[in-house]
């Protein structure tokens, strides 16, 4: 006689009820929760410019790089995920590892902003911004530190302006637009950016977000909230996800004609990389980044695939390039375990390495357009 | 997998029906309209009554998740509550779609044939829907409703016209959903041949009034609910494209649970299925997305279902043209010139503070 197989029934009911349990269980802690808190390193508000805003954030302890860091983050969500909570906070650890921090927030553009170019981020809002950290600290050259696109944007600037620029880290940033090892970048090529942007003008951060669920729809829109289920009734926890849940659905809309310019010309003709790029007149020649760069990738980025990434090392002009793998996903970079064992203290080390005699010192003064500046410097 | 055959079947034999009613339709609105040119009723200038409710309905089709960007923690919590009684109404829905493989597991066959049988197309096709937003055809039909009721607006006098083309056209929506399943490209046919007969009834009435901005909606109306059935055909193509993948990937998840069970081993629970059910299905949508015939078929419907935004917005230009409202063409201007402004008041304070800058160091 056959043994039977399989589960049987009263464990079967005994899942139902225990899904049912926790689903009511969990949404009632759910509804206990009065806030998510996200980006709470301290930092002061020092240049506004339209909806941009520049922040430095307070050092914890003493500053032992010399050269300030400004972070540029993506147009794509938020700048806070650099910042996600405490104990995931590649901010906080740069800070404790004695370095000066900038960061950029781009801010959530409506319509009024639809006709903001790639020119103008690059070489307005990025350059302006550029231009008042150096006169805030007296240093002639800064880093810049781009995240994801805000990378791709970063290696743009610098190659227009190699005499701002002291070192240059990118983090999980495109550049070669080429590959179709990501979604993303098989579906961009066939997007209509003309009729796209025509449409919208300010495309909606939702769309952006339906497109991302969509590379992982079965895990990202079922899997992920059913496991939920397992934490919702530990509050921390909880928080935890929500934090990422906030992060996640964050979205600001894009502004149409920078976007049109990025998928036609990135996305579409990969002229980054063939050196064919125009930004407000001028070339863009990868050539010109002659500082040196530390280019980090994530080994399993499912958005911004290596592919897109490690390329950039082989079109530099500088001799002194490093080219980080980072064990993890695009997400993990910022708030795993490993980028905050591993990653940010090696960040740390290859900033102050770099540091050293080149920072041209020079006494701050006081800045001048105070229509824009919240602090002197 | 005879049970599947039957459930397409029955999509099929609806969509003949549906082609059958559209084209009684057609015909019934020709006929009436044609008696109607011949009688030179004008038309009326009056708003654009429901207009509102099927261009909301669109953003919801296309975007899936056009959802106003905010941030706040209450939208998140509240978000995030709706996701996760959304994913475990799929959950269950996968629940219900393995109970009836559970006896098959104890009775130990291994014979994947068998499970076949037991799959429910229609629940399977639930799930899907959920997941990816496929519930287009529903929101295009109140489109369609609302744009029918805006023709009347237009035209009180083509009520006659209008009735029963907008009978027609509610029946065979409803009908929409059911037939997703069916040949995509007959869908194009349809509603090509629909519209085309429409516009030339149109076509003809113009040509005996002059109607000035009338004439315009109505062309414009016209043009948009051509770009819809576009879309819609573009809709069905992809959504039937994912249904296949979907059935697919269960054909999988059926291969692997017969092998465990040929191999002697057990299936511990539902989680256990659930997880198998996610992994195989990630992975069957995986490889279609990273096609370039998906990656064409997406940017099409991106693209058509843009067409139609855009003929909406004209037509909401051209109904509120007459109030004292700011029309988003006049409003992009506005905003082109304080672009302008602003760029040009930056470029002279650089120039300004970059003077200054030399004159202190001189």
């Amino acid at each position: 006689m056959k043994t039977p197989a399989g589960p049987d029934l009263k464990k079967m009911l005994q899942e139902l009820s225990e899904l049912n349990r926790k689903l009511i269980k969990g949404a009632s802690t759910l509804m206990e929760v009065d806030d998510i808190d996200v980006g709470t390193a301290p930092k002061e508000l020092i240049y506004e410019e339209d909806k941009l805003k520049l922040y430095h954030y307070r050092p914890e302890g003493k500053v032992t790089c010399s050269v300030p860091v400004l972070v540029v983050y993506a147009l794509v969500n938020r700048q806070y995920m650099l910042d996600l909570q405490p104990d995931r906070s590649i901010v906080r650890n740069l800070l404790q590892h004695g370095i000066d921090l900038y960061l950029i927030d781009w801010g959530y553009p409506t319509k009024a902003d639809m006709y903001l170019t790639l020119d103008d981020y690059i070489t307005g809002y990025l350059d302006n911004c550029v231009d008042f950290v150096r006169r805030k600290t007296g240093s002639g050259k800064i880093n810049l530190m781009g995240i994801c696109q805000g990378g791709t944007f970063s290696a743009m600037y610098a190659a227009l302006y190699p005499e701002k620029v002291k070192n240059l880290v990118t983090l999980v940033a495109p550049f070669d637009f080429s590959t179709n090892d990501g979604l993303l970048f098989s579906w961009a090529k066939h997007m209509d950016a003309d009729a796209l942007v025509d449409t919208y003008r300010v495309i909606p951060g939702d769309f952006l977000n339906a497109g991302f669920l969509m590379l992982m729809p079965f895990t990202l829109n079922i899997r992920k909230y059913v496991d939920m289920l397992d934490v919702m009734e530990d509050r921390e926890k909880l928080l935890n996800f929500l934090r990422m849940e906030k992060w996640i659905f964050d979205s600001p809309g894009q502004a149409g004609e920078c976007l049109r310019q990025f998928i036609k010309d990135c996305y579409q003709g990969n002229k980054l990389v063939k050196g064919e790029l125009k930004i407000g007149g001028r070339t863009v020649d990868l050539r010109n980044i002659t500082m040196p760069l530390l280019n980090i990738y994530a080994a399993a980025d499912h958005l911004v695939p290596p592919a897109a990434t490690k390329p950039l090392n082989d079109l530099v002009g500088t001799s002194d390039k490093t080219l980080y793998e980072f064990k993890g996903g695009h997400i993990g970079v910022f708030v795993g375990s490993k980028s905050q064992k591993e990653l940010a203290p090696a960040l740390s080390q290859w900033l102050h390495e770099r540091a050293g005699d080149e920072a041209v010192k020079e006494k701050p003064r006081k800045q001048r357009n105070p229509g824009h500046i919240r602090e002197d410097g | 997998m005879e049970k599947v055959t039957d459930f397409f079947d029955t999509w099929l034999k609806s969509q003949e029906k549906f082609v059958e009613n559209w084209t009684e339709a057609a015909k019934k609105a020709q006929d009436a309209f044609l008696n109607l040119a011949g009688t030179g009723e004008g038309t009326s200038d009056a708003a654009g009554y429901g207009f509102f409710t099927p261009y909301n309905s669109w953003c919801r089709a296309v975007a899936h998740a056009l959802r106003e960007a905010g941030g706040s923690s209450v939208d998140t919590l509240k978000d995030t509550l709706a996701k996760t009684f959304s994913s475990s109404n799929a959950y269950m829905k996968v629940y219900d779609l393995w109970l009836p493989f559970v006896k098959a597991f104890q009775e130990r066959i291994s014979d994947p044939a068998y499970y076949r049988e037991l799959i429910d197309p229609a629940k399977y096709k639930e799930i899907i829907d959920g997941l990816f937003g496929l519930n287009a055809p529903e929101a295009v039909s109140r489109s369609f409703d609302q744009a029918v009721k805006l023709a009347q607006t237009i035209s009180t006098s083509a009520r006659g016209f209008l009735e029963p083309w907008a009978g027609a056209m509610q029946e065979g929506m409803k009908m929409a959903p059911q037939m997703a399943e069916g040949r995509p490209e007959s869908f194009m046919n349809i509603f090509h041949a629909m519209f085309n007969a429409f516009d030339s009834t149109f076509g003809r009435v113009f040509h005996v009034p002059a109607v000035g901005k009338d004439r315009e909606k109505i062309e414009l109306l016209l043009r948009g609910l051509d770009d819809m059935s576009v879309y819609l055909a573009k809709n069905t193509e992809h959504q039937h494209m994912m249904y296949v993948t979907g059935l697919t990937a269960m054909e999988k998840v059926i291969e692997a649970i017969t092998r465990k069970i040929r191999e002697g081993e057990e299936l511990k629970d539902f989680d256990e299925f659930f997880g198998l059910w996610i992994d195989v299905n990630e992975k069957a949508f995986y490889a279609l997305f990273k096609t370039e015939e998906f990656a064409k078929l997406q940017g099409e419907l991106l693209d058509s279902s843009l067409d139609v935004r855009r003929h909406f917005f004209k037509l909401m230009e051209l109904y509120l043209y007459d109030f004292p409202v700011a029309l988003r063409s006049e409003m992009d201007d506005l905003y082109k010139t304080i672009y302008d402004l602003k760029k040009k008041v930056k470029s002279l304070e650089k120039e300004l503070r970059e003077r200054s800058a030399g004159e202190v160091v001189a």
